[in-house]
């Protein structure tokens, strides 16, 4: 389980790294946080001719705000993104989901842009930043590009990025005070890739209906996904039990889950729903009416 | 016989929680494992394996690897074959059986994925995977027998071409009158198990390094193995080189679990290598060769039903064990299955048997060791059986279990099969975990989650281990090509400190400590004075079979135990000499020998070391011979059986299926405790492998036998969440046979954890009726027996 | 072309339980085998090659991080810790002390990384419930405690540490 013999170039800035990927065009690969690529490459399912280490740009290592998103820069560690306060207050479903990401020994090295960038969806970023309607800002030699989270995750594994292109930054909206979050994860252990996972984001209006809804799910489909027809179905009404299981019951028919040596697809299909309701029924108990 | 009390054990160290000499310098990252060495012009080597399970070789393309710079060697089948004979198989205990035997490196033809095809040396590792991707083999797909039923399908496609069908052989136990009793019993339940493949998967992976010196013609190794002693005669059968001239030296091994039990192709395959380069060759399996490479176990289905009386009284079972096996035979054989029928009456007096063991090939990996061997599987079917037997007769599960006891006078117990239990206890072990789980309060807890709608459980299990394998005479009688008894040498040297001398291997078992712990007390001399050697055939005396069977303890021990008595007369002997009284009147306390009660008047150790290794004169007696060693083998003339009653706390999600293990508890009795400390520590450890092995770890092949869960991502051990708090406590029954009293210890967990689980989550979904047959029970699985237990019973409202 | 150089081989200068080394390493070397085999640090243990076992566990610059998931090449300038630089003049340190006491190792093979764990650990939350203790410990997988007496351990070696703590 050794790499097989590669070259290796440290980009400083951005555009360096944009250099190398154009340079060295689909040979090249980008080592951000290492947690997937290096595996890949000590089993040899991967050989790059060139890593084109990330690491070293200082500059895409940041949390902040603008705009009413949140932005996170691409090489930022996904256990900074946790403990971060500003995360905390502005896109509460994000420290929730990561400690499902690995172990912290995980997080301390996986960036936030790797994950994304990786698209696997089983993984929980990816369907965070698509259901809470997030975008993916990339750069190439053809300047930058902002991409709606939904567009560009494409395929398994695949996303709308070139081969000449570095994601480097993710944009979260930012959640209104008082909306409960929630996400409901089954792993066969704690820190694997989801079997399924639920997010939910809850927002209450004084009269106590939902004024904002965001749900995804992780685990069901070639791509993260965002449950269009479940928002729609319990936005504006009170979350009950019987409204809630309504919307949940959506789910099932919006995913194609594929069987795998940990679940057969139908038991996924099952678990869609059940663990949506959960985590909705969680999300809106979290959530305070705000005035 | 009659049933000693709890030893009231006098003595300093044995009894005493004491921490483990082995532990600063593995704590000081100083451990010295088999990847840890490096000798001198070594050259390090990769094994290329076998893509498909069922494949001619039409061909075999070297020249590309050979030719890359780094590259030492390119071994393929028919050059090894031609240097190696076929790998041994040790256990043969079914009369007229098949034995599917195979080389270190397949010649024309691959029976498994992960079968060694080829092999390259080079001057690292990087170069060698390098090299094995430069190897072109052309493959001729055969038709492929996946699992046990496509390999008992009347039109199979058979592994071995002179071979009928693809069952190796099957062998009948029988006990009183077995059809009778199912005739005229009142009540007959039965189940069809299932426990899928799993290993021992210890976290180092298996490793050696062997020089062969063409010239000397001897054999050097350092080989990760449980069993150095057996290693060196397999090596011996495999190339003829004799055995002196053969040295294994074990350093620290990461883990065993009977998997390093096994004699494997790898060392076979670097000796070859070595042979060839002239240099020697490190082969390290790494994490990826291990799921296909180090022997798989568990895989078997056991077909069972137990007839009863009314009152609960079992009268009879009978039934077929299949060993799932793979394409070829491990070392043991089908020893697992086979041990599996042997136990699967367990605890319980049952009069009249029929079972049966048929082992069968099919295109997965060779079947062998694993801590627990046959014993979790037979623990399943009797375990299962009563509690199916409880629910069909409105019967307490404890109480039928109680009711089915050996009880304490009918002991030594013939179980009817092969084995004859010494010693137990078995309602007093039952009532103790009764009793620790009411003082828990996990009747109180279950209560008050059925009201939350929460679905809790409580489990139970009772096992029991036959351990201190065996004695050599019945170990052959059954099929073992090996003895069982042990060999200890024990030393005092000039200056009057001990070396303790053993064929045992120290694993992470702690045996160094326990030895010193022995000798100790049994000498009168401080731990500090103490070092045990082990790991070398040079210079470490043999032990038959090796450190499995749950044997290093009782045999190991026993020997010690009576080499060090020995030695101890003869130090007070020389002792006398010095103080001028008579060796009886003397007495051995912390490395001072004094008269009884004049402990003014002493010699010490150093004195007596002096006396019998260098100024002889006038201080040594006469007729001593001088130094101070004794030697004692010790074959125990029956096994020792331990047992406990192991109870578990569990909560059901109906929804998704998954199982949480809230808690557990383990009432054991393995005769003589020498450390209490560590023996909880072994049960701990046996009981995660067995819950890992109930809920989560599966080796999965799918219909081409293709191995699916090759990586940690995929087959999954249980991780620090996944395993419960656990609560133990101890009854000491001390073993009959065995000088000390002790007995293994070292499967129990493994043995008793499996139908637990099942137990547990029946419980916590009793109001459904439902019946875990099938490990591992994972969530889809558990999720299918919910909703088919749904529907039946609003099909039968 | 960009000016950026690919290289097949880099000079990496390291400090490693306050030592400096120096060597030059291929890209594909992971950090694991460079610790192991370049720096003859074989305290730190494979035992996955992928990142799930936790055997390799080091800190890196104050964090911890598994040795087999990274590159020697990433590591230049960088501040190492390994099992090897815990006990200081022959002394095990409080949580190497802990794990003695209460048989928290077996085997030894998963201890380099379950002491690295928890050396992070316990600085991040210096007095942990059981259940903390299993979730930090989690991503590392030992075969043979059980966990029970690793959590014991960490949990003493809390208790030991804030004592010493108080007693400054």
């Amino acid at each position: 389980m050794k790499p097989p013999a590669v070259g290796y170039a440290r980009a400083g800035d951005v555009q360096e790294a944009v250099g190398l990927l154009a340079e060295h065009g689909t040979d090249s690969k980008v080592l951000a946080g290492g947690q997937s690529l290096v595996p890949l490459l000590s089993f040899r399912l991967a050989r790059p001719s060139v890593l084109v280490d990330v690491n070293p740009i200082g500059d895409l290592a940041y949390i902040r705000e603008d705009d009413g998103a949140l932005v996170i820069g691409a090489t930022t560690r996904q256990r900074d993104v946790e403990l971060s306060p500003v995360v905390a207050e502005a896109v509460p479903m994000l420290p929730e989901a990561l400690r499902h990401v690995g172990h912290v020994t995980n997080r301390n090295r996986g960036t936030v842009g790797g994950s994304v960038a990786h698209a696997d969806s089983a993984a929980e970023l990816p369907t965070v930043v698509t259901c809470l309607g997030g975008e993916i800002v990339v750069e190439g030699p053809r300047g930058r590009r902002t991409i709606a989270a939904e567009d560009y995750f494409t395929g398994t594994f695949t996303t709308a990025t070139e081969y000449d292109e570095l994601l480097t930054a993710v944009r979260f909206p930012r959640l209104p005070a008082g909306t409960g979050v929630a996400v409901e994860e089954l792993a066969r252990r704690h820190g694997d890739f989801a079997i399924v996972a639920a997010f939910a984001a809850v927002h209450l209006g004084p009269d106590g209906t939902v004024d904002l809804v965001r749900l995804g799910l992780s685990g069901v489909d070639s791509v993260p996904r965002r449950l269009h027809e479940a928002e729609a179905a319990l936005l504006g009404t009170r979350p009950t039990a019987e409204a809630i299981t309504a919307a949940a019951a959506t789910a099932p028919n919006t995913i194609r889950p594929s069987s795998d040596v940990h679940a057969p697809a139908g038991y996924r299909r099952e678990m869609a729903e059940l663990l949506i309701r959960r985590a909705i029924t969680t999300a809106s108990e979290r959530s305070e009416v705000t005035t | 016989m009659t049933i000693a009390e709890p030893v009231q054990n006098p003595s300093r160290y044995t009894g005493s929680p004491i921490r483990r000499t082995e532990d600063p310098r593995l704590l000081a990252g100083r451990g010295q494992y088999v990847d840890d060495v490096t000798v001198p012009k070594m050259i390090e080597a990769a094994v290329l394996r076998s893509p498909l399970a069922h494949a001619r070789i039409t061909g075999i393309d070297v020249s590309r690897a050979r030719e890359l710079p780094g590259v030492f060697d390119v071994l393929v089948g028919e050059e090894l074959a031609a240097v190696a004979g076929p790998q041994p198989v040790i256990w043969t205990p079914i009369t007229d059986q098949r034995i599917a035997r195979t080389r270190a490196l397949a010649v024309d033809r691959v029976r498994w994925v992960g079968q060694a095809v080829a092999a390259v040396a080079a001057v690292d590792r990087y170069v060698a995977e390098d090299a094995l991707e430069l190897i072109e083999v052309d493959y001729e797909p055969l038709p492929v027998v996946a699992d046990l039923d496509a390999a008992l399908a009347p039109d199979a496609p058979t592994l071995y071409d002179d071979w009928p069908d693809n069952v190796t052989g099957s062998q009948t136990y029988r006990a009183g009158e077995p059809e009778e009793a199912f005739d005229s019993a009142d009540v007959v339940v039965s189940g069809s198990f299932t426990h899928g493949r799993a290993f021992g998967c210890p976290l180092e992976p298996r490793g050696c390094i062997v020089n062969w010196d063409a010239f000397e013609n001897t054999l050097d190794l350092w080989l990760s193995t449980q069993s150095p002693n057996l290693a060196r005669d397999l090596l011996s059968e495999v190339f003829g080189v004799p055995v002196h001239k053969i040295r294994v030296r074990t350093p620290n091994l990461g883990g065993g679990f009977g998997n390093k039990f096994d004699f494997y192709g790898e060392e076979v395959i670097a000796a070859v290598l070595s042979h060839r380069t002239g240099r020697p060759v490190k082969l390290i399996e790494d994490r990826s060769d291990s799921f296909v490479a180090t022997s798989h176990s568990r895989d078997q289905r056991l077909d069972f039903e137990m007839a009863l009386r009314r009152d609960g009284t079992i009268v009879g079972l009978r039934g077929v064990s299949y060993g799932v096996l793979g394409g070829a035979f491990g070392t043991v054989g089908s020893g697992p299955p086979w041990a599996s029928v042997l136990t699967s009456m367990g605890p319980y007096k049952i009069p009249n048997l029929d079972l049966t063991v048929t082992p069968v090939l099919t295109n997965r990996a060779p079947y062998g060791s694993y801590r627990g061997w046959g014993a979790p599987k037979g623990n399943i079917v009797h375990e299962r059986l009563i509690e199916f037997a409880a629910r069909e007769l409105g019967m307490d599960r404890t109480e039928i279990r109680r009711k089915n006891f050996v009880p304490p006078e009918e002991f030594p117990y013939f179980s009817g099969a092969a084995f004859t239990y010494d010693s137990g206890r078995y309602a007093d072990c039952l009532d103790l975990a009764l009793a620790k789980v009411q003082e828990l309060g996990w009747p109180q807890q279950q209560e008050r989650a059925r009201a939350e709608g929460r679905s809790v459980g409580i489990g139970y299990s009772f096992h029991i281990e036959p351990s201190a394998y065996g004695p050599s005479r019945i170990m052959n009688l059954v099929g073992l090509a090996h003895s069982g008894f042990d060999e200890a040498v024990v030393r005092m040297d000039s200056v009057g400190k001990i070396t303790i001398y053993s064929g045992q291997i120290n694993m992470g078992q702690g045996t160094h400590t326990i030895y010193a712990q022995l000798a100790a007390d049994t000498l009168g001399v401080p731990m500090d004075d103490i070092v045990v050697v082990t790991g070398d055939t040079d210079s470490c005396p043999y032990t038959g079979y090796g450190t499995g069977g749950s044997r290093a303890a009782p045999l190991g021990g026993a020997a010690i135990l009576r080499a060090s008595g020995r030695l101890r007369a003869k130090i007070l002997r020389v002792a006398a000499e010095l103080l001028e009284a008579s060796a009886d009147d003397l007495e051995i306390e912390n490395g001072k020998i004094s008269v009884k009660g004049a402990p003014g008047h002493s010699v010490s150790t150093r004195d007596v070391g002096d006396a019998a290794y260098r100024r002889l004169l006038d201080r040594l007696p006469e007729n001593e011979m001088p130094t101070l060693e004794e030697v004692d083998v010790f074959d125990p003339p029956n096994m020792a059986t331990s047992y406990g009653c192991t109870a578990l706390l569990v909560e059901v999600d109906r929804g998704t299926g998954r199982v949480t293990l809230l808690d557990c508890v383990q009432a054991h009795d393995c005769g003589t405790v020498i450390n209490p400390m560590l023996v909880d520590g072994q049960l701990a450890g046996g009981l995660a492998q067995a819950l890992g092995g109930a809920l989560l770890e599966e080796l999965v092949y799918d219909e081409e036998a293709q191995l699916r869960t090759a990586s940690f991502m995929d087959y999954l051990l249980p991780t620090a969440l996944d395993i419960p708090p656990f609560h133990f406590v101890h009854q000491e029954t001390p073993a009959p046979d065995i000088p000390g009293g002790i007995k293994g210890v070292g499967e129990a967990g493994t043995i008793a954890g499996v139908s637990l689980v099942a137990s547990a989550i029946d419980d916590a979904l009793s109001d459904l009726g439902v019946a875990v047959t099938r490990f591992p029970v994972t969530p889809p699985r558990l999720v299918e027996l919910i909703r088919d237990a749904e529907q039946r019973k609003e099909g039968a409202q | 072309m960009s000016d950026v150089q690919v290289s097949d081989k880099r000079t990496v200068s390291v400090t490693i339980n306050g030592h400096v080394y120096t060597a030059e390493v291929a890209p594909r070397v992971t950090l694991a085998d460079f610790l192991r085999k370049e720096c003859g640090l074989t305290g730190t243990h494979l035992g996955c090659e992928h990142g799930v076992c936790g055997a390799c566990t080091i800190m890196l610059d104050g964090r911890t991080a598994r040795a087999c998931l990274m590159l020697a090449v990433q590591v230049d300038g960088c501040t190492i810790t390994t099992v090897e630089g815990l006990a200081r003049n022959g002394e095990l340190n409080p949580l190497q002390q802990a794990f003695w006491d209460n048989h928290g190792l077996q085997c030894g093979f998963c201890t380099s990384g379950m002491l690295m764990c928890a050396t992070e650990f316990l600085e991040q939350n210096p007095k942990p419930t059981g259940e903390e203790v299993r979730e930090a410990i989690s991503g590392n997988l030992c075969r043979c405690t059980g966990y029970a007496s690793i959590v014991k351990s960490v949990l003493d070696a809390a208790d030991r540490m804030a004592a010493d703590e108080g007693a400054r």
